[in-house]
Formats: C-alpha cells, structure tokens, sequence
C-alpha cells in the first residue's frame, strides 16, 4: 500500500503503467512528457509533482517532488487539488469531465493529447489500479 | 457537476419566418453546391430581414478539412457580418461554427476551439443552425467536425460556445430530401440517441431527450420512406433528430460511432450508414451493462416493429429500411479491407467514442466486433 501523493506511489504507479498492455498499444506512437500537479487543499498542505516521460507506450523515466525546482519542464501539465486527485484514482471523477467542469486544468498542445483519448484513459485506469493510501 | 446546454429552438411549418424577426443587417451564409442548387438557399433568403446584404458561402465540401473551412475567412473578415447561418447538413453547420469563432476571435487558431478555452464569442455576430437534413444534430451541437488532411482521421473541435444561438427546424427544408440520405442521417440519429442514452456521460435530460427522439424517428421513419412529402411525418423526424443531437450532445456518443468513423474513414461511405451498420453488434457487446436502458428504449417501438430485444429490433427495423447490418450487403472490396484491417481497429481505439461507451472495450474486442459484422 503506498501513500499518495509519495514517491513510494511514483514507483508503483510507473510499474503499472508499464505493465498495462492496454496503456502500452494506445499510447505506442506518443512522444511527449506530462507533470501531474496536485495542489494542496484542505486535506493536503503541500504542493506535489510527478514527471512522466513517455515515449511509445512506456514511462522511460520518472521524478517525484514536492519541490517544482527538482521537476523538468515538460509539455503539459495536468493539475488539480489534491482531493479531486483522490477523487480521480477513486473513479469517482472521469478525467475529461473533470477537465469541462474546472475540477482539474491540462496546459499543452489540445489537438495533441485529442488524438491519444484512449491512452489518457488507461493513464488514469493505471492510477485505480495502484493500492492507494490516502491522507484523511 | 454537469451540463445541460442547448440552442433556442425554432421548429415546425414557417419556421424559417423566424429569419425576419432577427436583428441582423450582414450575413454570410454558408452551404453547400447541391444545397444551392436545390433552391433551398432562395427559401433563406426570402426570409432575413429587409435590406439584409448576404454573402453566400456555398462550395463546402463533404466532410471538409481545415482548408475548405477557412477558404474564405478573408472574405468574411472584409463582408464583417453580425449573423453567421450554417445551412445544410452536418459538413455546412460545422464550418459556420468554426468560421463564426475564428470571425469573431482574429487572434486564436483553430486548435485553441476547445471546451478548456474561454473564446468569448459574441462580440460581433451571432450563429444560426438551419439544418437540411434529419440526423447530424450538429444544430443542436457544440462540436465541429474536421477531417485531416491527406489522412483517416476526424478531429472534434468543441466549445460550448460555437453552440448555434437558434436552431431553425423548417420541415420544407428536407420535405426533398433524397431517399438514400433520409436513410443514412435517420439511421445516424437513431443511433446518436440509443448511444447518448446508454452512455457513460448520460444524464436525466440527455435521457429523456433520448427517449423522446427514438419514439418520434422510429414511429414516422417508414412512413417517410413511403410517402416522403408526407408533411407531419418528415416534421416528427426532423425534430426527433435535433432532440437527438441535443442527447448526445450533452451525453456524448459511443462504440457505434467509434466503428463508424473508423470505417467510415477508410471505406469513404456515408457516416449514417456506417454507425448503423455496428448498432446492433455493438447494443449485443453492452447488453450486459446497459439491459435496463436497452429494455426500456425497445418498449418505445411500436408493436409491429418491436422484437424481444433492441438489437433485433434495430437490426428489423434498419433491414426495412435499406440500412446494412452486415457488411456482405454493402459490397465492399475484399482485400482492401483485409489489407486495412490494422487501420480500421486502430482508428477506431483512439476514437473519443471507446472513452464514453458503457463498457470498457481492448483492441481485441473491437477486432471481434469487426469480424462479426464483417461474416467472419
């Protein structure tokens, strides 16, 4: 069980994402690189990033921070409070519905991330498949 | 949270009258060849206020690109309209959407007409939807169709606020409608509504709407096939069109859809037809998740149409109408197909329709839907 937001979470998250077939066939001609933002809220005071390389359906490499200084720029950014975050991984948010009704922002190239649905889904079904711990 | 968003609706005999009532002195019409020809744009015309200057549009292409959307928006910036009307089928609508936007907003491209970018329409001009035939919904929609160039795919660019302020549903203008195309768009918005009612995003007033249009479509569309000029059975299919694209518009579509434009994108055959041809297959693969909806959708059909279950009763009801359910029927090259059969799945796996279809569906499953409707 990992706690989230946690480098320990990061671990497991990239190790699934790179075990999920699914993830690997839609997302096996994307290039490009995405920072999930949680901003902090009522349940979690800091700010928390992780940084995802990925290139033909596999995360080449990682970092997790909650230091943005520690953390590469990269394309785009996926950001939202930490308890949408929960809300996220819990299902409880689908992350386009999120994106419509302002519970979480996406920052890049729109026609880009358009063609890659599918992988953007199984990114988020990765998360649900991590055992989760979160901060009450 | 979620949405209910919707044109002002304008709908049954004379509704083009509405026209006259509109405050608008410059207004570029934007349509089609066949649609010009048809002398349909003369009905227009005859209805905008007095003293309007008019600046027609009229060479859109089926299914365009980004080129033919923007052919003239040099044009349209110089005429400087205060009304945009986009008539005609899903192709012209969508192109006065997106030439409405870029009008309106000089400084942004095309690709910032997303529902994340706040666009601030309106400042200039407003859009009208006169749709001409019964089945896109795109006058009912806040999403604009774009084929890529040179390329199978389709990009959907969508904003809430390229939504048509009115939407004008004058039954004359499909009463001539041909036969094969009230066919295709009636079988589109047959599906638009069945998808938009079992969809992930569907929602109380996507669901009545639903409802509402499959009883309208599927009590009248045969009658319309028999007898076309048959007034108040075309006007009961038109406004069950709109009713839903307004469903699906607010619930989004599903795998038919995902199919359809797969195939549809290689194989260069009409949309409708194409969505139609994977509805029953595809109500088969979610039955499982979607029995209820389905059941109670299936009870909207009258008696002599309705079969045990809504497969079969769409599989009926489309054989009666002309409509394919295999693709035997449709006599499709062989060995192009199974030389694009890699394509047709991945283009259907990465379209938004996978995202919203009640079940979960891998490259595997669709490959199987492919080759059950294919025979196999």
């Amino acid at each position: 069980m990992a706690n989230f937001p946690s480098s320990e979470w990061a671990d497991e998250y990239v190790k699934a994402l790179n075990g999920n077939s699914e993830y690997k066939d839609a997302g096996k001609t994307w290039e490009g690189d995405i920072t999930f933002v949680v901003q902090p809220d009522d349940r979690y005071s800091k700010k928390w990033y992780l940084y995802l390389d990925l290139y033909h359906g596999e995360c080449r490499s990682y970092r997790a921070s909650d230091n943005e200084s520690d953390i590469k720029k990269s394309e785009f950014r996926y950001t939202g409070p930490y308890s949408n975050w929960v809300k996220l991984i819990n299902k409880e948010i689908d992350p386009i519905q999120g994106l419509m009704t302002g519970k979480f922002k996406l920052e890049g190239p729109m026609m880009k991330i358009m063609r890659y649905t599918k992988a953007a889904k199984e990114m988020v079904n990765t998360a649900s498949l991590v055992k989760t711990e979160f901060e009450v | 949270m979620w949405f209910f968003r919707s044109p002002h609706i304008v709908f049954g005999e004379d509704s083009l009258s509405f026209l006259n009532t509109f405050d608008a002195g410059r207004i570029v019409i934007v349509t089609d060849k066949n649609i010009l020809g048809a002398g349909l744009i003369d009905k227009v015309k005859k209805n905008l206020p007095e003293n309007a200057e008019t600046f027609v549009i009229s060479d859109i292409l089926p299914e365009p690109d980004y080129d033919n959307m923007l052919l003239h928006l040099d044009d349209v910036k110089k005429f400087a309209p205060d009304l945009f009307i986009g008539v005609g089928g899903g192709s012209s609508m969508d192109t006065a959407k997106i030439l409405f936007a870029l009008y309106e907003r000089q400084d942004i491209h095309i690709y910032d007409i997303t529902p994340l970018v706040k666009l601030n329409l309106r400042k200039k001009s407003h859009l009208i939807a006169i749709p001409t035939t019964s089945g896109t919904g795109s006058e009912c929609s806040w999403a604009a169709v774009v084929s890529e160039k040179d390329e199978h795919r389709k990009n959907e660019l969508a904003s809430p606020e390229i939504l048509p302020d009115y939407a004008i549903l004058d039954p004359e203008m499909v009463l001539s409608l041909p036969r094969e195309q009230t066919i295709n768009t009636s079988v589109d918005a047959m599906t638009h509504a069945i998808e938009a009612y079992v969809a992930r995003w569907a929602n109380p007033y996507s669901d009545a709407l639903a409802e509402k249009a499959l009883e309208l479509i599927s009590n009248n569309i045969l009658n319309v096939l028999n007898n076309p000029r048959n007034f108040d059975s075309r006007n009961s299919v038109h406004i069950g069109a709109s009713m839903a694209g307004m469903s699906f518009s607010n619930s989004q579509i599903g795998l038919a859809h995902a199919l359809g434009h797969s195939f549809g994108a290689v194989f260069k055959i009409a949309h409708g037809k194409t969505v139609g041809l994977f509805l029953p297959e595809v109500i088969r693969y979610n039955y499982k998740s979607s029995k209820s909806k389905y059941d109670r959708l299936n009870n909207l059909f009258s008696d002599d149409i309705r079969k045990p279950s809504l497969d079969l009763t769409i599989e009926y009801l489309f054989k009666k109408m002309g409509q394919p359910v295999q693709m035997n029927t449709m006599n499709i090259n062989e060995a192009y197909y199974n030389e694009n059969f890699d394509l047709l799945v991945e283009l259907a796996e990465n379209s938004t329709g996978i995202i919203t279809n009640p079940e979960d569906i891998n490259r595997e499953g669709i490959e199987t839907i492919f080759k059950k409707v294919h025979g196999d």
